[in-house]
């Protein structure tokens, strides 16, 4: 990987809290690698040759997916110790793994499984984590997540997304239009919408229980908000003229919207039941994509006023517009990490379209992927790694991840499926 | 406070008025087919409405400045600024609408691919403005136009370099009947 890349990110994160957590982590464990060189060893069965899939490449790829791991290649390796005492830690040394998980897993009842699993430290040679999950043979990807988020935090100090949803448009048929919700890698996908019209900005609720979005399906953009679990959905609004761009206030009672009556689009705040329109600020310029901060007292947006689009905020107890994005002449579809530090966004950098991330204390910029036709970055709800539209080889939309170090990118397995407007649900309690 | 209060209302005003839109076409009024003008336009299968001896269809399909394959006004990436070129198309449908007091116009704004769909939809407003204001300075009354935009939902995928990709920008002139 990049090096110089590398270091830039060093400082860029400075100020990004828990990823220093994490790089701090990186450090004491003397990586010569920016990653954690991880084994994570098949799991034995007993009690059943049932095939459920294999628990460890759910772990190894979340982990691998966060950017801060590097699963090691464990083919080789003739045993697969059962416990940290069987653990042939000069054997693991010289394959540079420093942390090894091994797992059990145990058919208690009919369709029903336990898995126990350890951490085991290779310089400390002892077993630093464990634990116990019990559920049903088809759970075993969501074990293999949870699993997978509680190694996460023990070695980053971060809270772990892989057992999050995340929601997409899907485009099928040529011209029409699913509104899916899935596992946060892909998997297990169902459908909340299926429309013959385009479906776009799907945002979800900072509970995770609705979801917001805009659907043509009146010949011209409206809001919608749906339940997820009952299918049941209102119209949020329907204003003469284009209503789009839904964004959640962090408590959820508000949501920011642009609506477009004649030629610019402008933003409003609105309260979740419909009631209380108003406008946010006047503008003789397109503004639209609001994002709230973490704290509830700015919206970024994006507004052409100076020419090409970029990044502004609007400071909600002041009343203050400031610009925020400098570099480069198009800079659009701004996010927040969940602590307010980072500033996601959409880049051309010499007629590329990148995913950028900008510290807002420094304002130092990184572009996180290289191109040519990304879009539509969010944030992971630890704000480690980032989900987005790339155009692949075959002329479709395909979700990929990319870790916000930048070291790792990956697709989502979402097959031949044309994609597009991810949202990454909030983490679950 | 005042022009909050005005805005309010304009707002609660468009709330009610929500579907103008479809209601407009709902309303438009559907004259009896004429024999002699359906013989005419034997392979032409636009509906009933196209006899409507008010919205002079003849007009609108014998001047060559009206054709079918001139209503696409097209422009450069991220600009909505209607170039000269297209002037003496818009001035033929200015001419046209205000000759007829009947006939409404849906102006669709498009976008290409590259950018948010969010941003794209709102140049695409832009632009179908754009081409709205046009056709006001040569005196067309805003409510015989209907600006609206589909950003770029419909855009080809295929467009990655800065020249492939100007078919989608553009914003189509489309009659509710003709």
């Amino acid at each position: 990987m990049n090096k110089f890349l590398y270091i830039i990110f060093a400082g860029f994160i400075f100020f990004s809290s828990s990823i220093l957590n994490a790089l701090e982590v990186i450090e004491i464990l003397g990586g010569k690698a920016s990653q954690i060189p991880i084994a994570v060893m098949p799991f034995k069965s007993f009690g059943s040759q049932k095939n459920i899939g294999k628990i460890n490449s759910v772990i190894k790829s979340d982990l691998g997916r966060s950017g801060l791991f590097y699963p090691l290649d464990t083919r080789g390796v003739a045993a697969s110790p059962n416990s940290d005492k069987e653990v042939n830690f000069s054997q693991w040394k010289s394959l540079e793994a420093q942390f090894l998980i091994i797992g059990r897993i145990d058919f208690v009842q009919k369709e029903k499984v336990k898995v126990s699993w350890s951490l085991i430290d290779i310089y400390k040679q002892q077993t630093i984590l464990s634990g116990e999950y019990v559920g049903k043979n088809n759970q075993i990807r969501a074990i293999g997540h949870k699993v997978s988020d509680k190694v996460y935090e023990r070695l980053t100090g971060s809270k772990g997304v892989f057992h999050t949803k995340i929601a997409f448009v899907e485009k099928y048929n040529n011209q029409k239009y699913k509104l899916n919700i899935a596992d946060y890698d892909g998997y297990n996908i169902t459908s909340l919408l299926d429309s013959k019209m385009p479906i776009i900005s799907p945002r979800w609720s900072p509970d995770g229980k609705k979801i917001a979005y805009v659907s043509f399906e009146k010949e011209k953009p409206v809001i919608y908000i749906q339940e997820i679990a009952t299918g049941k959905r209102k119209l949020l609004a329907n204003f003469k003229g284009n209503n789009s761009a839904p964004a959640w206030s962090p408590d959820g009672k508000r949501l920011a919207i642009v609506l477009t009556y004649n030629a610019n689009s402008q933003i409003y705040l609105i309260n979740s039941d419909g009631s209380d329109v108003k406008r946010l600020v006047r503008s003789r310029s397109i503004t639209t994509e609001p994002s709230w901060s973490p704290d509830g007292k700015e919206i970024y947006y994006t507004s052409n006023q100076g020419g090409g689009p970029q990044i502004y905020k609007f400071n909600l107890e002041l009343s203050e517009v400031s610009r925020v994005t400098f570099e480069g002449k198009y800079n659009l579809y701004p996010s927040l990490s969940y602590d307010g530090k980072l500033l996601l966004y959409l880049t051309q950098d010499q007629g590329k379209f990148k995913v950028a991330l900008q510290n807002l204390q420094s304002n130092q910029v990184l572009k996180l992927t290289k191109g040519p036709l990304d879009e539509a970055p969010v944030f992971a709800p630890n704000g480690h790694m980032v989900l987005f539209v790339y155009k692949d080889y075959g002329n479709t939309t395909k979700i990929g991840t990319v870790s916000i170090n930048g070291l790792k990118i990956d697709p989502l397995p979402l097959g031949n499926r044309q994609v597009q407007e991810p949202a990454w649900g909030p983490l679950k309690n | 406070m005042v022009k909050k209060s005005i805005l309010l209302t304009a707002l609660l005003g468009i709330l009610v008025a929500g579907c103008s839109s479809t209601e407009l076409q709902e309303s438009q009024p559907l004259n009896p087919p004429q024999p002699e003008l359906q013989s005419m336009q034997a392979d032409d299968n636009t509906g009933t409405a196209y006899t409507s001896p008010d919205l002079n269809l003849l007009e609108l399909r014998g001047n060559p400045l009206l054709a079918k394959d001139k209503r696409g006004i097209y422009f450069d990436f991220n600009k909505y600024v209607v170039k000269q070129e297209y002037m003496e198309v818009i001035q033929a449908h200015a001419k046209y609408l205000n000759e007829t007091p009947a006939a409404n116009m849906k102006i669709q704004g498009y976008t290409d691919y590259r950018g948010s769909h969010e941003y794209n939809l709102s140049l695409g407003q832009k632009r179908s403005v754009a081409v709205k204001e046009a056709l006001n300075s040569f005196g067309v009354d805003d409510s015989q136009i209907e600006t609206v935009s589909y950003g770029k939902e419909y855009a080809n995928l295929d467009c990655v370099e800065q020249n492939s990709c100007g078919e989608d920008r553009r914003a189509d002139i489309v009659y509710t009947v003709e």
